[in-house]
């Protein structure tokens, strides 16, 4: 147990390599083995995975089943004493209460996307390789400890996202892949600027010396950095995952991504892609500059509100199903940045559990979307209707995914919202109050979009279509547990971020007094 | 009497300048190829100047313009057996021509 | 003692169970599903009606119990249950009226196809409504009053099928949610005030002077905009009659005596919070009174049975959020009160009016008529129901009736005494109105009516006779009900501010209120009993008042105009917004790069001479540069 665990995270993060090597030298010809193969393959993580949640320490605050490893050293000159002076550049891997569940959430995410492809026909060598790799890099964004190795990975899910889009998606699938390509460079580009900036001010990359050596006070590497440049900074990083997040008005390229997808993708884009944006501002952005975030906080919150409600009304006028969704992701993504904007610890409980709750809500509903256009060959809220008559289970779920996702109590959409904005309430109580309007008008889209497909009479080019098969069972119940596993019991989550977001809080609340 | 490096200089430079105008503008290849001669000769003379008048004389910068002098001569012949080849090609040396570059 | 209401948390959880196997086993139950669902209930009520009896022992203490359920830095938010006065109240009257409905259900859904669906869905709901009435803390209040909110969306479109079912389940939700919204704000706020969920501590802290007046006043009226989503009351009314689409035992169950009830529950619940703040006793002093009076108003002309019903539903909770704005422990004591008797002949009439349409397949009450001889029991019944709501003497409303407007009259509120005492002329007019169309008079409908089975007809005369007995148990000689109900904690707080209140009215003022309703229940019978008067006198003496009625005030046209069009339009130009301006920026952003690329791509010529130029140009703009910029310190700072 004790090697197992020491190098579990490495373990975790490559364990999807297998299924590559595997699907290698699979003939291309065998389609069914290579599906078997790529649903297996991601068994391998999820059982990791879950043995780290198992033997994850709840009482500690820092990071845990740590890796370090001399990795590249880059000499670039002499020092007066005449000792080589080189950029290292480590191997450094860790877990805390923050990065484990979301390691988890990917976890089972890609196992159930994988099984969401189960209906994929074209080119599935090619498909089930790239999903792998992207795997890889999501697994790698969470556990990394070292700017440069978190920036290698965020860029490695960028590639294999970029061609799974761009391949398998439906008709202006390129035109969708470029864009979301191009805003993901820029963000990228301007995240590594920040990087480079901070890595030549401190001269390490490890997140926690970065965060250690920028708290005090009293180091002079620290000392060198005025508030003002900080603030820069900040900023960089926050406009960088902000494109990710996305956070109005950045958010074009995720609509696009999202309507012309495969939804195996959307699933995972929607559920874990997305996120990294939110854990990258909240480890980077908050992390590294809490007074910054501290004095941001105002637009932060302005911001949040304007995703929330932008996005809902947006999503209320759409005719596209996916359309609403994405839409609808945007006015969620607004309630992370509330909880961010909150600066307290209910704020952030908050708007960690909208990361991983919508995960999983999104991952839900792209699902069952995936599932009717399939069957209907639509996803037009006008041209569908009546589904409820010929697809009762599918129908229910949905209702119960729209249902988690405007928030209803008992569901895992409710804890996030709830602690997003109680958060926010002891701060900014009347950003707080206009922000509650999203709430009513999430109701009021979400209705529109799942009462026009699913309720009416039924129209009879629907009569026959058929319901949920047990190979769409699986993900629909397995998603639907989690959400209300959430609802219900919400310490199951809440235990390991505490710890965690004990340790941020006091630097931030410190500074408000 | 001694001449002053700086009149060495200025012929190097009217040189060096007249030489570019032509490899810039000529448009037969043969004369452009005469002006880059040219500006290798301005370099010689700057050369030759420094080694006599510079901070730290040597006879190096002879040496030095001997070496350019011929590897000139062997690159002039080389640019003239291309320009033959292209001529019997294109027939023509006209650089405005010369576009392939592009293609 | 105390053993019992330790074990109230079964009380709940029983339904829930029910929940869990129907859904788990449906398809095999058929309709064996009402069996499971009935006899999970009943046992729910046997529990209610043990920890009721207890609760009424002399000397009970009222019993709370929590748990830990989630720790957010040291803040720990417990979740649990609470017993006092109110709380066993409530469990006993929702588990008898939901034992009642699902034995009704049995008949009345026989033969339909979602058959187990449906007795799932009332299991989940009197499991929430259940949930509602033990919480001891706001967050939990909450979450229960989310989840009656969504299976009375579920009921109501339970006939997925038909669009207007489908419209009304989307309106009850998203109108309720607005009033939602102000109880989560005022939650919220309430939290940081007061830095707690627990009802008890809120109180504290309020006894303890910790929170300005402004404070209160303020959370006071955003708890109240929940009751008033909740509970139907003017201006978030609209949703409660179109809910009349759901299946009438639903109607019964939650659009008449128990979730609709939720709101004056809460502020019943909250009650110490709202005596703190004089404005907030105003605001629903009056909110609730102008509800009952106009929701009268419109139940006049109505013409489907079961949307008379509705507005009648909507009017008589107004009439005890009246009660309760008037502040005092009478006005307490006779809003429960009539929280109480309403519930039971509110759901006597809804599923008297079921049985009708189980009968006669149709909701108009003008394609009815003459079924006191078809349906004996359902008309008898019914006209019980009717009895007990004008408030004639002795039935249950009379006496509860008769206590809101004695607490109005101690209140010096003349203003809303008459209000109360118009309102309760409206109410014995338009539901003798419906009698006699429905019973009296000659079968107008061609239909072969006969009377219900006595799996329905049971319920009704149970609920028959609680509408004529209930009123006993606080008659102005003997409060029982009034002084057990002030015994609690609650009763305590409110007895401390106001003092103990009589709460009953003068003996002029109980006759007058009489002769109101009989002269209401008789210009009915002049006009659709004995027609001596011409029905449609007045519509075609004044056809814009009868408009007005029938139209319910233009109130839904409104809405529709003023928020519906104008989000629609919003959304439209947002939209446009959002391809053109903010899609169009990024777009025009590479338009750009393309524009230079394209001006670039010019100059490569593959002129080898003019690329020696740009060269030469470069070289020199950088030496210029150069210069220029390095002061003194020579080129490239060499020499410094």
């Amino acid at each position: 147990m004790g090697l197992a665990n020491s190098i579990l995270l490495t373990l975790i993060v490559f364990s999807p390599l297998l299924a590559v090597l595997i699907l290698a030298f699979v003939p291309r010809h065998q389609g069914g083995v290579i599906k078997k193969i790529g649903v297996l393959g991601t068994l391998l993580p999820l059982a990791l995975s879950l043995m780290l949640f198992a033997s994850f320490n709840y009482e500690s605050s820092g990071l845990q089943f740590t890796e370090t490893a001399k990795w590249i050293s880059i000499p670039v000159g002499l020092q007066q004493s005449g000792a080589i002076f080189s950029f290292d550049l480590g191997y450094e891997l860790g877990v805390d209460g923050i990065s484990m569940p979301l390691i988890v959430l990917t976890a089972i995410i890609a196992t159930l996307a994988a099984v969401a492809s189960w209906n994929q026909k074209k080119r599935l060598k090619e498909y089930f390789i790239l999903f792998h790799l992207l795997l890889i890099g999501m697994f790698g964004v969470f556990a990394s400890q070292n700017l440069f190795l978190f920036f290698i990975f965020f860029e490695l899910t960028l590639v294999p996202t970029y061609f799974l889009i761009g391949i398998w998606g439906y008709g202006e699938r390129e035109k969708a892949a470029n864009k979301f390509l191009l805003y993901n460079g820029i963000g990228s580009a301007v995240m590594l600027i920040a990087f480079i900036v901070l890595f030549m001010y401190l001269n390490t990359m490890n997140m926690d010396k970065i965060a250690e050596i920028l708290a005090s006070s009293g180091n002079p590497a620290s000392a060198a950095m005025s508030p003002e440049f900080r603030f820069g900074l900040f900023l960089a990083i926050f406009i960088a995952f902000a494109i990710k997040l996305p956070v109005f008005p950045f958010h074009t390229w995720m609509l696009k991504v999202h309507v012309q997808a495969p939804p195996a993708i959307v699933m995972i884009h929607s559920g874990i892609l997305l996120k990294m944006g939110a854990y990258g501002l909240l480890r980077m952005g908050i992390g590294f500059f809490p007074e910054q975030a501290y004095q941001f906080a105002t637009w932060m919150a302005v911001l949040g509100i304007i995703n929330i409600l932008y996005g809902a009304v947006l999503a209320f006028v759409q005719k596209d199903l996916k359309m609403v969704m994405a839409y609808s992701s945007i006015s969620h993504m607004g309630i992370v940045l509330l909880g961010f904007a909150a600066m307290n610890t209910i704020g952030f409980q908050g708007a960690m559990f909208q990361v991983i709750s919508h995960g999983f809500i999104s991952a839900l509903l792209f699902f069952l979307i995936g599932m009717i256009w399939e069957r209907t060959k639509t996803s037009m809220i006008d041209e569908l209707g009546g589904l409820a008559k010929s697809m009762p289970f599918a129908s229910g779920i949905m209702l119960a995914g729209a249902m988690a996702s405007l928030g209803l109590p008992g569901m895992s959409g409710f804890i996030s919202e709830f602690f997003a904005f109680l958060g926010l309430f002891g701060q900014m109580p009347i950003l707080a109050a206009i922000g509650t309007l999203g709430i009513v008008l999430t109701a009021v889209y979400l209705l529109r979009a799942v009462l026009k497909t699913t309720f009416g009479p039924t129209p009879g080019r629907f009569a026959g279509v058929a319901d949920a098969q047990p190979m769409e069972v699986v993900p629909l119940v397995v998603l639907l547990g989690f959400i209300i596993l959430i609802g219900v019991y919400p310490a199951v989550l809440a235990n390991p971020l505490q710890q965690t977001l004990k340790t941020i809080v006091p630097i931030v609340t410190g500074i408000g007094g | 009497m001694s001449v002053s490096i700086t009149s060495y200089l200025l012929v190097a430079l009217i040189l060096f300048c007249v030489g570019l105008y032509g490899a810039l503008t000529k448009r037969n290849a043969v004369v452009v190829l005469i002006s880059i001669e040219l500006m290798l000769n301005a370099v010689n003379i700057n050369l030759v100047a420094f080694s006599k008048y510079g901070l730290y004389p040597a006879v190096t910068g002879h040496i030095f313009s001997l070496f350019t002098m011929t590897v000139a001569a062997a690159e002039v012949a080389v640019a003239l057996a291309i320009l033959i080849a292209l001529y019997r090609n294109k027939e023509t040396v006209n650089v405005d021509e010369m576009d392939s570059m592009k293609r | 003692m105390d053993t019992l209401m330790q074990y109230a948390w079964l009380i709940p959880l029983f339904p829930l169970l029910a929940f869990i196997v129907i859904v788990s086993f449906g398809r095999q139950l058929k309709e064996g599903a009402a069996a499971v669902g009935i006899l999970f209930t009943a046992v729910s009520f046997g529990l209610a009606v043990l920890t009721f009896w207890q609760r009424f022992q002399e000397g009970a203490t009222d019993y709370k119990f929590s748990i830990d359920w989630l720790k957010v830095g040291d803040i720990v938010i417990t979740m649990g249950f609470e017993i006092n006065q109110l709380n066993a109240l409530m469990l006993l009257i929702v588990t008898l009226v939901s034992l009642l409905v699902q034995i009704y259900s049995k008949g009345y859904m026989h033969g339909d196809e979602r058959f187990p669906v449906f007795y799932q869905y009332l299991a989940l709901f009197t499991f929430s409504m259940l949930g509602l009435v033990i919480a001891p803390n706001l967050l939990q209040i909450y979450i229960f009053w989310e989840l009656v909110g969504v299976c009375s969306f579920l009921l109501v479109g339970y006939y997925y099928f038909k669009p207007e079912a489908k419209a009304a389940a989307k309106k009850a939700f998203i109108v309720t949610r607005i009033g939602d919204l102000g109880l989560f704000i005022g939650i919220c706020l309430l939290f940081w005030w007061t830095g707690s969920f627990e009802l008890s501590q809120i109180f504290d802290s309020i006894a303890l002077g910790k929170l300005e007046p402004w404070m209160i006043t303020l959370a006071a009226i955003l708890i109240f905009v929940g009751a008033i989503g909740k509970s139907g009351q003017f201006p978030l009314h609209t949703w409660l009659p179109d809910a009349m689409e759901g299946p009438t035992p639903v109607s019964a169950l939650i659009h008449a005596a128990t979730m609709v009830a939720a709101g004056v529950y809460l502020v019943a619940a909250t009650y110490p919070l709202f005596i703190a703040s004089d404005a907030a006793l105003n605001v629903v002093a009056y909110i609730g009174g102008f509800t009952a009076i106009f929701a009268a108003s419109i139940g006049l002309t109505q013409k489907d049975i079961k949307r008379v019903l509705a507005y009648s539903t909507v009017s008589q909770l107004g009439y005890m959020m009246l009660a309760l704005g008037v502040a005092g422990a009478a006005g307490y004591v006779a809003g429960t009160f009539h929280l109480m008797t309403h519930a039971f002949f509110k759901a006597l009439l809804f599923l008297g009016a079921g049985s009708v349409i189980h009968a006669v397949h149709t909701q108009n009450v003008f394609e009815m008529g003459g079924l006191w001889k078809k349906m004996p029991i359902t008309a008898l019944t019914f006209l019980i129901g009717c009895l007990a709501i004008a408030g004639i003497f002795p039935f249950a409303g009379f006496w509860s009736k008769e206590a809101i407007l004695g607490a109005v009259y101690e209140a010096h509120r003349y203003d809303l005494l008459f209000i109360a005492i118009l309102a309760a002329f409206f109410t014995a007019f338009y539901m003798f109105r419906l009698f006699f169309l429905t019973f009296a008079g000659e079968a107008r409908g061609k239909h072969e009516a006969h009377e219900s089975p006595g799996v329905m007809t049971g319920p009704l005369l149970i609920l028959a006779l609680l509408a004529i007995v209930a009123g006993f148990i606080n008659t102005p000689y003997a409060p029982v009900f009034g002084d057990w109900l002030l015994s609690g904690e609650v009763g305590t707080i409110i007895e401390d501010v106001f003092g103990a209140g009589e709460g009953h009215a003068a003996a002029w003022l109980q006759i007058a209120a009489l002769g109101v309703s009989i002269l209401g229940i008789l210009l009915a019978w002049l006009m659709y009993g004995k027609r001596a008067i011409p029905s449609d006198a007045i519509p075609e003496a004044m056809p814009w008042l009868y408009q007005l009625s029938y139209r319910k005030y233009f109130v839904d046209e409104f809405y529709h105009y003023v928020v519906v069009v104008p989000l629609g339009w919003l959304g439209y130009l947002l939209n446009l917004f959002d391809k053109y301006i903010v899609d169009g920026l990024v777009s025009l952003i590479a338009k750009i790069t393309r524009g230079i690329g394209a001006l670039h791509g010019r100059a490569q010529n593959g002129q080898v001479q003019s690329y020696g130029a740009m060269v030469l140009f470069g070289l020199l703009l950088l030496i210029v540069a150069i210069t220029l910029t390095a002061q003194g310190g020579g080129v490239l700072g060499i020499g410094q």
